[in-house]
């Protein structure tokens, strides 16, 4: 191979921040929703279940759910996110998704 | 009366006298052929047991498009294996391990959004007492016994 020869290295083009790409890395939120027929009790084991979160933390966050109307569950990328409301509607959870602010 | 008794490796064995067990049954296999579209397109049953996960309606369709057939093979596969667990005319005894205990809860869990969405329920009706004079005192009645067979179950999975 030659050397001394000069070879122009690829730059890495740094732009300023834009709106578009801070709203691409923003993560998604899995949001669960209040419903008048889900019990209590089933609404924290299925946290419990799919989250392994700890019983104290379930009941916290569907107690969220039932006197705030809504809680984010979990958050993560897109793909993780939709698995997860996935779950929730495979256990009859009203789960929706939404870009974190 | 169900009865819940915990059995080893976390699950549960529920025994259900022959009436209950029809009961269930037949809500199964009515909420079975809702899914495969024996009702209206527009079903608030169906509305309520997909709901969408996004609110912009072409991430929705897309998100539908990969989804929408799993989500329903697996509550139809939950809804055949309670009818299969139940015979006709019998007490019912079945013993469900872990795995099964989880697809129960969620079925249950689809019966009682199934039956709770026909009735139009709110907040305040689930807690009142039921009305026996009211014309759906009968239905009502059936999906609290279903919220008190969920849970039996949920409480004897965790020892309460």
């Amino acid at each position: 191979m030659a050397s001394g020869q000069q070879t122009i290295a690829p730059e890495r083009v740094i732009t300023p921040d834009s709106d578009e790409e801070t709203k691409r890395d923003r993560p998604w939120l899995v949001i669960v929703h209040n419903d008048p027929i889900n019990l209590m009790s089933y609404v924290t084991w299925v946290f419990q279940k799919l989250f392994n979160y700890p019983r104290e933390k379930a009941r916290k966050l569907m107690l969220q759910v039932h006197n705030e109307g809504r809680a984010v569950v979990s958050s993560g990328p897109r793909e993780k996110a939709e698995a997860d409301c996935y779950r929730l509607h495979a256990h009859g959870l009203w789960a929706t998704l939404t870009k974190s602010d | 009366m169900p009865e819940f008794r915990p059995i080893s490796g976390g699950g549960v064995r529920l025994l259900l006298d022959a009436d209950e067990a029809r009961v269930l049954r037949g809500l199964a296999e009515e909420l079975r052929s809702v899914l495969q579209g024996a009702g209206p397109a527009d079903d608030p049953v169906v509305e309520r047991l997909f709901p969408a996960a996004y609110e912009d309606p072409f991430e929705e369709e897309a998100y539908r498009d990969m989804v929408a057939g799993d989500l329903e093979q697996e509550k139809i596969a939950g809804l055949d294996a309670v009818a299969a667990a139940l015979g006709d005319d019998r007490d019912a005894d079945v013993a469900l391990g872990s795995d099964d205990v989880t697809s129960w809860l969620a079925t249950l869990t689809d019966l009682r959004l199934a039956l709770g969405t026909r009735l139009g329920v709110d907040e305040e009706r689930m807690g009142a007492e039921v009305d026996p004079s009211s014309a759906d005192a009968a239905a009502m009645t059936v999906l609290h016994w279903l919220g008190w067979v969920q849970e039996g179950i949920i409480h004897a999975l965790q020892g309460t």
